[in-house]
């Protein structure tokens, strides 16, 4: 059985000129794997990880032939029903730590807390689950660690301790959004590597949501390729060379290459993309 | 063009760049690499005069500059910066925008010189009395980077110009970018993370780490994936990589 | 005429305008539409539009003298001949009302042209240069603050000698070091921004650049503030009158005559209570329109529009 199942996911807003769109009719499914989710700013690839996580308040609105979560029916889910299976069976990470973190708590406390929530575990136990958490994302002695604020951090490691706040209660399903965007090149690598290690030896589904169709195609087991709210690619790991979708063609050759020296950047021909998602609708 | 010699600067205790030098030929481009806190910002930002305590020598188009005053360069160099949404004056419409430079030097002829600038940054000129909420982050770069060249300087500094564009308009701001140095024979110093930018749009660079440079190269070494520093090496492995 | 009206209004929300005319006229069309859709500062506006046709119109509309009573008709309620009854010299309430509505709205408007410039030049000088500027002027500004307002106006007042403008200085007096907080606050936020450090770079004076560049941002906080603030100038001024500090008889300001009909207030109550609701009414229409003003023009939310 899928853990999230996916079909005719539509997310839709409001306007001066009527409702627009931003998710048209979305569908998946994702077992216990790492699947990546890839497009440029308003293809609705952060809209799909929000509506799934219930995050998309008023005015916006959620519709879907399906949408179920562990065998769970996550459309018309009440609130306070989604704030329980939010952080404890499905839980988000974020672009920038700066932002997701409580800048006058400690970190240990701000890790516990979901723990506090969800749990009936005693202050002890949850300190030690804590600390365990902070192992888990190979942070050397995490004791010192719990006791800082999040400004005393540097921004892999804030960023560690966002997915550490994530694993503790040992979700099922992690979806991240841009997790390494903000994140020096450096850093980067060490963060997705804690990220691939959690989702293979705990058994987590992963929807990874970004921009950098490289990273993804390195990092993933499918690619699913975003254009204007709908999927316009499926690819499997490691084969972006197979691509066929003028998009996903027209994104790789846009990209500079180290080893090459052009003249000019080939350009997404927008007009002629359209024309032919236009085409290959009817 | 730019010649900076022995550059020290300190924030209270810590000192962001240790005596760094490099030189830039008129006509050049050259970028400065490295990560956040390697202080390849800071060299730009010492050079327009935002920092204002610094020890060495920087001379820029033939100016010495000095330590803690603003020299009046804004003919010879202007910048372009990281993020098309904070560098644009929220409630200044393009044409405002533009035409702010040409009235604090009493240049007349705005209304030609605004359109043709639109036309040379390739945006439509119906967008010329567009606030910068009613534009993409690509058309904002554009403005950002006509709003540098309205005084027709000789020197571009650009911090990251596309490090916070998606792919494909990267492709589009990285020729206009580059056709521009061609068309004014303009010098750029760049800053980025990327070597794939670097490849694309400079002659030479320089590798920063900790406030000092590792080591300065030309583009082809950098090709040739044959940078020799500890630092140049791990910077063109992650870049592969990740 | 319909297809006329729709080209307009296109003209208007063009996302391309051709002109610099109508780029700042569609900017305005779509703020006033904004605030169309808000009723209760519709309400607001309404009572704004009526206080200025009313001041605007006052010996038209008065049916008798305010200041000219016929001494046997004192004291009267309110009536078919005097709506809103007589005071203790048999003046028409109703007209001392109306005429009123001059005072209070030269009171409103004086403080405003006074204190909100004053208030955003001292704000924006301080927040963009900051260090012993800022300690200064904002040192400055917080020695008015920590004084309570009326009591300082007060001072003011027996300092300069009873009557209305002098009441008018010693509200702007008052008034103008929340502007000056508010500004600087609001110019803390961007003093660092890359729009600010680019036109640095372009060479701009410090002048230009808090003139054309800093203090506009800081406008429509301002003019927000002034307009929630309307309402305490107003009780301010009504309160000096009230002390017998503001406006003086015969002089039909409203804070006067309640405290003039506070001796019958229990006896003769509409002495007292319709300037009363008249403050109130008033009071409450800026607060409308204020509040209104500030869901339109704070930039977050423009930036839907």
């Amino acid at each position: 059985m899928s853990l999230l199942a996916v079909d005719n996911l539509r997310v839709t807003f409001p306007s001066d000129q009527g409702p627009v769109e931003v998710v048209r009719g979305l569908s998946f499914a994702l077992g216990r794997e790492r699947l990546g989710i890839v497009g440029e700013s308003g293809s609705g690839k952060s809209m799909t990880g929000r509506a799934i996580m219930g995050l998309i308040g008023a005015p916006g609105r959620v519709t879907a032939d399906r949408l179920e979560f562990e065998g769970r029916d996550l459309r018309n889910l009440p609130e306070w029903e989604f704030r329980k299976l939010r952080g404890a069976r499905m839980s988000m990470v974020l672009q920038d730590p700066k932002f997701s973190l409580n800048p006058v708590i400690r970190i240990g406390d701000q890790i516990a807390e979901a723990l506090e929530f969800h749990t009936q575990l005693s202050a002890s136990a949850r300190r030690v689950r804590v600390l365990e958490a902070l192992e888990a994302v190979r942070i050397d002695d995490p004791e010192r660690v719990a006791r800082l604020y999040p400004h005393e951090v540097s921004g892999g490691m804030g960023q560690r301790v966002m997915i550490a706040m994530m694993v503790v209660m040992e979700p099922a399903l992690m979806i991240a959004d841009e997790p390494t965007s903000a994140l020096d090149v450096s850093v980067r690598g060490q963060v997705l590597d804690i990220m691939d290690d959690l989702v293979r030896r705990r058994g987590m589904g992963l929807l990874l949501i970004s921009h950098d169709l490289n990273m993804v195609a390195r990092w993933c087991d499918r690619i699913l390729v975003m254009y204007r709210g709908q999927i316009v690619e499926e690819l499997g790991a490691g084969a972006l060379n197979t691509a066929q979708h003028p998009y996903t063609l027209g994104l790789l050759a846009s990209l500079p290459k180290l080893n090459e020296e052009r003249a000019t950047l080939p350009i997404l021909d927008r007009a002629a993309l359209d024309g032919f998602m236009a085409g290959a609708a009817r | 063009m730019i010649d900076v010699r022995n550059l020290t600067v300190r924030y209270g205790d810590t000192t962001v760049l240790h005596g760094v030098s490099l030189a830039v030929a008129e006509g050049e481009s050259f970028a400065l690499v490295g990560e956040s806190g390697s202080g390849k910002s800071t060299i730009l930002k010492a050079l327009v005069g935002q920092v204002d305590d610094w020890q060495g020598q920087m001379t820029l188009a033939g100016h010495a500059l000095q330590p803690g005053r603003r020299a009046d360069l804004a003919r010879q160099v202007q910048m372009v910066f990281q993020d098309p949404y904070g560098s644009l004056h929220p409630r200044r419409t393009v044409d405002d925008t533009l035409a702010e430079p040409l009235a604090i030097h009493g240049i007349k002829g705005r209304d030609a010189r605004v359109l043709a600038m639109l036309d040379a940054v390739g945006l439509p000129r119906r967008f010329r009395f567009r606030l910068p909420h009613q534009l993409s982050g690509g058309q904002r770069q554009r403005v950002a980077i006509a709003r540098a060249l309205m005084l027709e300087p000789r020197v571009l500094l650009l911090d990251e110009p596309t490090s916070a564009l998606d792919v494909s308009v990267q492709a589009e701001i990285l020729n206009l970018l580059k056709g521009l140095r061609a068309e004014k024979g303009l010098t750029f110093l760049l800053v980025t993370h990327d070597l794939p930018v670097v490849s694309f749009l400079c002659d030479r660079l320089a590798v920063l780490r900790a406030g000092r440079v590792e080591e300065a190269a030309a583009v082809a070494t950098l090709r040739a994936a044959g940078l020799r520093s500890a630092y140049g090496r791990e910077l063109l492995e992650r870049s592969g990589l990740v | 005429m319909s297809a006329h009206e729709m080209n307009l209004r296109d003209w208007l929300t063009s996302d391309d305008p051709e002109t610099r005319m109508q780029a700042r006229l569609g900017q305005g069309f779509r703020l006033a539409r904004a605030l169309a859709r808000n009723p209760l500062a519709m309400v607001g506006l309404v009572v704004i539009v009526a206080l200025l046709l009313i001041a605007a119109f006052a010996p038209w509309l008065a049916p008798f003298s305010p200041t000219e009573g016929v001494l046997a008709n004192r004291l009267q309620p309110p009536s078919a001949t005097h709506w809103m009854g007589t005071d203790e010299l048999g003046r028409d309430i109703l007209s001392r009302v109306i005429h009123g509505t001059r005072i209070t709205l030269m009171i409103v408007v004086l403080v405003a042209v006074i204190a909100a410039p004053l208030g955003l030049i001292m704000g924006a000088v301080a927040g963009y240069f900051g260090g012993w500027v800022d300690r200064l002027l904002m040192g400055f500004t917080d020695i008015f603050l920590s004084l309570p307002r009326l009591i300082l106006a007060l001072a003011f007042v027996a300092a300069l000698g009873p009557g209305i403008e002098n009441a008018v200085i010693a509200i702007a007096i008052t008034a103008w070091p929340v502007y000056a907080r508010i500004a600087r606050a609001e110019v803390l936020t961007f003093r660092n921004a890359e729009f600010i450090a680019a036109v640095q770079m372009q060479g701009a004076s410090s002048w230009r650049i808090i003139g054309l560049h800093v203090i506009p941002l800081c406008l429509s906080s301002t003019i927000v503030r002034v307009t929630l603030d309307m309402a305490g100038i107003i009780l301010t001024a009504a309160g000096l009158g009230f002390l017998g500090l503001g406006a003086q008889p015969p002089l039909p300001e409203w804070g006067a005559m309640i405290s003039r009909g506070r001796s019958f207030i229990l006896d003769q109550w509409w002495v007292a209570t319709m300037p009363g609701f008249a403050i109130v009414i008033v009071s409450l229409g800026f607060c409308l329109f204020g509040d209104g003003l500030r869901d339109v023009l704070d930039p977050k939310q423009r930036s839907k529009g």
